[in-house]
């Protein structure tokens, strides 16, 4: 098992070209896997990916920021294997869509190797990146889901032909296992899921470690700014309340956002802003990112971030000179129901990034009202969200919390239980 | 620290909003559409006469009245004022975003409804007529609609009748699959009445103007002050030079819902035979029990998973946290389950949260059944079950995106909901909603393991519908003022 990582390409769209670049991007979204152009269904190992132009916007000054297209996919390493099979086996499709931005190799000069260079050129890091559960791959989620079905139909013929009554749970757990040893392409099962390099993770521990003792070593420093960076941060909310007034939700529009974007089972979100001016407010996100990441990297990275288990991938990327943040997430369920996750769950780490975005509520301290204003967070983020053009999912039909379902189903197949704990994991099917 | 609890303004508030009328055993639905809106104007400033108040407790008949968006378009409310109205209401219920969020397709496409729908009239206004029995109904609705042609209304199709239908032993409402039904609405807090705190819920959810479950004002449309010269609105709270049109009023979701009473009890009847093929009343009622989550006489499988007993028909002091987390008793996919999930909605939290949560998720159920019973009780052998029956099913939300198509989306239609992987509500669920290949299974978990039906047929389809206002009395005084708009109100010096 590995762990994963996001590619991001960041380029900017040849004067004029937009509009021929999102017609060619639609007809990839529109059968994202197998379309002519690019199909990524022939990829490996990605998770999640997607294509989003970013139109000419208007930064804090009121200056013109020239339109660009965003690639970004979360993958398992390594990363170069990713690279490659986008240069070379789908490099045709890149050709077509990067030929409309600036800088990509000539009709005469286009190469896996030069497309990779190119590629590499722009790619640009994420600031924070969220991974559900690190070290699960998409090999390792495809096949659980493939065991799940297998011993739903396998439970579904046993109750057609049988009773229940009588047996206790080990019992039925001893038939499903009997059951995979007759099934040669379930033998994989018999096995537990390969945990991630015993390399990788020492590094991480040791990183963890040691950022937290660094931390502990600059706490003097941090307690003697602190009070200087609240009364900052308090002369900077009172001034941005006096020059914003409350969006009102009603006065948002979805408008040109694909009907097709708010979907059922998974969903994705693209947003883009301003950071507001200054470099109290440049010098606050890029702490709190960093402090965002650390957290996702060592603390929240199973399963659950903060109460909310919904979420399978997010980046935030700062760019145009970290004038504007980036942020991208694959969640699960309606976007209803994801916008009032955040805000009763975590509205406080909602508050404490976006804050320092324009035209995000009204906070307080921070973290204090801000995203708990149900209906002007809505309005903030509607105002906020851009169309995506292309987007995958190489598991559209699962949710985090049935991946995780899943994950422990097949972890609890073998091995001595109890008749309770054999009962508590078959109320998994 | 005591928190206030504001009072209601009951008498500007329409009176459904506030009680059912539950004596008031007669009702029927008028759907209008407006033809001259001058007309209109002047037949609505002298029915807001007749409209019944929250403070009334009517004893012989009562009125309300509520109004789509198209209506209000007609009426002549100006522009700007239409534009303060939330997306949902203005883009409607069959709006292509609407269709998808509340999965109105196939059988449910608004092209096959009678009403409300793309091939039909558009409907204007709703009037809703209540009266202690059938003559009086009549007789009201007589004189009422003697003046719809003055008026300049007409009345779109059909009224929609509606029938009591009461349990012969406990005399308790039910619905038309035989099952006792409304033994769970949510409790307004400022109305007083004392129940259990999971269950009683701020005003604000159902009645704009009142702080809502986060403690804020949910948004109100609102109109220009001079566009109100004769004062008759109150003043916004939170915006200077505008007046509140919402305040007082709240949404109001009418859905026509055909229930197919044969279909329903064959398919399980079909499930539940015995080993010699004969039919089994008891393992019937038992599996459509537990696709509900109460036994036919109300009384909920939490607290009596075995077997009926009709002295807990009125049972709602229940949670599912404590005494059902893994569905055994109530299986996690059942209809209460779902449009209700109480404390157990979500696995991090613990159902304190969860339950404040929950509270913002919750809808008034004020609808009635409409046709002919198919017998008196569930044992429908041998009844006829042709005909059209079903539930005219009404509610109020403050918010109707975040309440009433929540629950529909997120709860109901959800082949996710409660970690389950393809399962959507038994008895309404959307059978085939996008990305899933099949959604048509229900699963009662039991022990040793769960137990699956598959292939449910749609038992509940969609015949007509729409979003309303119902507007404050105040409000629709307004309505009826409304002079029509000279284009050179809206540049401001």
């Amino acid at each position: 098992m590995t762990h994963q990582v996001a590619l991001t390409v960041l380029a900017k769209i040849k004067p004029g070209e937009t509009e021929n670049l999102e017609d060619i991007l639609r007809t990839v979204g529109a059968d994202v896997e197998e379309n002519d152009i690019l199909p990524f269904a022939q990829l490996s190992n990605v998770h999640f990916a997607r294509f989003v132009i970013l139109d000419e916007a208007k930064n804090i000054r009121n200056q013109s920021i020239r339109p660009s297209l965003v690639f970004a996919s979360n993958v398992d390493v390594p990363l170069d294997d990713h690279l490659t099979e986008l240069v070379t086996h789908t490099g045709e499709g890149l050709d077509l869509i990067y030929s409309h931005c600036e800088g990509y190799p000539g009709p005469t000069q286009r190469t896996p190797g030069s497309r990779l260079s190119y590629l590499r050129a722009h790619m640009v890091p994420s600031q924070a990146f969220y991974v559900n559960t690190i070290g699960r791959t998409v090999e390792q989620i495809h096949q659980e889901s493939q065991l799940r079905d297998a011993l739903e139909d396998f439970l579904d013929r046993q109750q057609a032909g049988s009773d229940w009554s009588g047996w206790d749970a080990r019992r039925v757990r001893a038939a499903i296992q009997g059951f995979i040893r007759g099934q040669p392409d379930l033998r994989w099962a018999e096995r537990p899921a390969a945990g991630l390099p015993f390399g990788w993770r020492l590094k991480e521990r040791i990183r963890f470690f040691v950022t937290l003792l660094v931390l502990l070593i600059l706490t003097p420093v941090f307690l003697l700014v602190l009070p200087i960076w609240l009364i900052l941060l308090r002369y900077h909310e009172k001034k941005d309340a006096a020059e914003e007034s409350r969006l009102r939700l009603s006065s948002q529009t979805r408008g040109t956002l694909a009907l097709h974007e708010d979907r059922l089972v998974q969903n994705q979100f693209s947003a883009v802003g301003n950071v507001k001016p200054g470099w109290f407010r440049a010098l606050t996100v890029r702490g709190l990112l960093w402090a965002l990441n650390f957290s996702f990297r060592h603390i929240f990275n199973r399963g659950v971030l903060a109460g909310v288990d919904t979420i399978h991938f997010a980046q935030w990327i700062m760019i145009d000179e970290g004038q504007r943040i980036l942020f991208l997430s694959n969640y699960d369920g309606s976007l209803e129901s994801y916008m009032d996750d955040f805000v009763n769950k975590v509205a406080w780490g909602l508050n404490a990034v976006f804050s320092n975005g324009v035209g995000y509520p009204e906070t307080n301290w921070l973290v204090l009202e801000g995203a708990n204003d149900e209906q002007a967070f809505k309005a903030f983020l509607q105002k906020h969200q851009i169309p995506t053009q292309a987007w995958y999912t190489a598991y559209g039909w699962l949710t985090a919390r049935n991946i995780d379902n899943d994950a422990k189903l097949r972890a609890g197949l073998y091995g001595e239980k109890e008749e309770r704990d054999a009962a508590m994991w078959l109320q998994r099917l | 620290m005591e928190s206030t609890v504001p009072d209601l303004d009951l008498k500007d508030i329409q009176g459904l909003i506030v009680r059912g009328y539950g004596s008031l055993e007669a009702a029927c639905y008028v759907l209008l559409e407006i033809q001259d809106g001058e007309a209109a104007r002047h037949w609505l400033a002298t029915l807001a006469d007749q409209i019944t108040d929250a403070e009334t407790r009517p004893s012989r008949t009562s009125l309300n009245v509520a109004f789509t968006h198209a209506g209000l378009v007609t009426l002549g409310l100006d522009a700007e004022a239409l534009a303060t109205f939330p997306d949902e209401f203005t883009e409607g219920m069959t709006s292509e975003r609407r269709r998808l969020i509340l999965g109105d397709h196939g059988e449910n496409a608004p092209e096959k409804w009678v009403w409300g729908g793309p091939k039909t009239t558009p409907v204007h206004v709703l009037l809703m007529l209540f009266a202690v029995d059938e003559p009086t109904l009549e007789t009201f609705y007589e004189s009422v609609s003697r003046g719809f042609s003055s008026g300049g209304v007409t009345q779109i199709g059909q009224t929609l009748t509606t029938t009591l239908l009461r349990d012969a032993q406990t005399g308790l409402s039910k619905e038309h699959f035989g099952f006792n039904d409304a033994v769970s609405q949510p409790l307004i807090e400022e109305l007083g009445k004392s129940g259990p705190p999971a269950n009683t819920v701020k005003a604000g959810e159902f009645i704009l103007g009142y702080p809502n479950e986060y403690d804020l004002l949910t948004e109100r449309p609102t109109v220009r002050a001079e566009r109100d010269p004769q004062g008759i609105l109150p003043a916004d709270p939170s915006e200077s030079g505008v007046r509140d049109i919402g305040s007082n009023g709240s949404y109001l979701v009418f859905r026509q819902l055909h229930q197919d009473v044969g279909r329903f009890w064959q398919f399980l009847d079909d499930l539940t035979r015995d080993a010699n093929g004969n039919s089994d009343p008891e393992a019937r009622i038992r599996l459509a029990a537990k696709m509900v989550g109460r036994w036919p006489s109300g009384a909920p499988l939490v607290r009596t998973p075995g077997h009926d007993d009709p002295e807990l028909g009125q049972e709602n002091d229940f949670g599912y946290h404590d005494m059902d987390p893994l569905g055994i008793r109530c299986p996690l996919g059942a209809h209460i389950r779902r449009t209700n999930p109480r404390d157990a909605s979500d696995p991090h939290l613990g159902p304190q949260r969860t339950l404040s949560i929950n509270k913002r998720h919750r809808i008034l159920r004020r609808g009635r059944a409409y046709g002919q019973p198919v017998s008196a009780s569930v044992q429908i052998e041998d009844a006829d079950t042709s005909g059209e029956r079903g539930l005219h099913f009404i509610c109020f939300s403050g918010n109707i995106s975040r309440q009433f198509e929540f629950v529909q989306q997120t709860w109901i239609n959800n082949p996710k909901f409660a970690g389950l992987y393809e399962d959507t509500d038994p008895l309404i669920g959307d059978r085939a909603p996008r990305e899933i290949r099949r959604a048509s299974g229900f699963t009662e978990q039991a022990m040793p393991a769960r137990r699956r039906v598959s292939n449910l047929p749609q038992f509940v389809s969609v015949r007509g519908g729409a979003y309303f206002f119902m507007p404050s009395i105040r409000a629709v005084r307004y309505l009826g003022s409304l002079e029509p708009a000279s284009p050179d109100i809206g540049q401001m010096p």
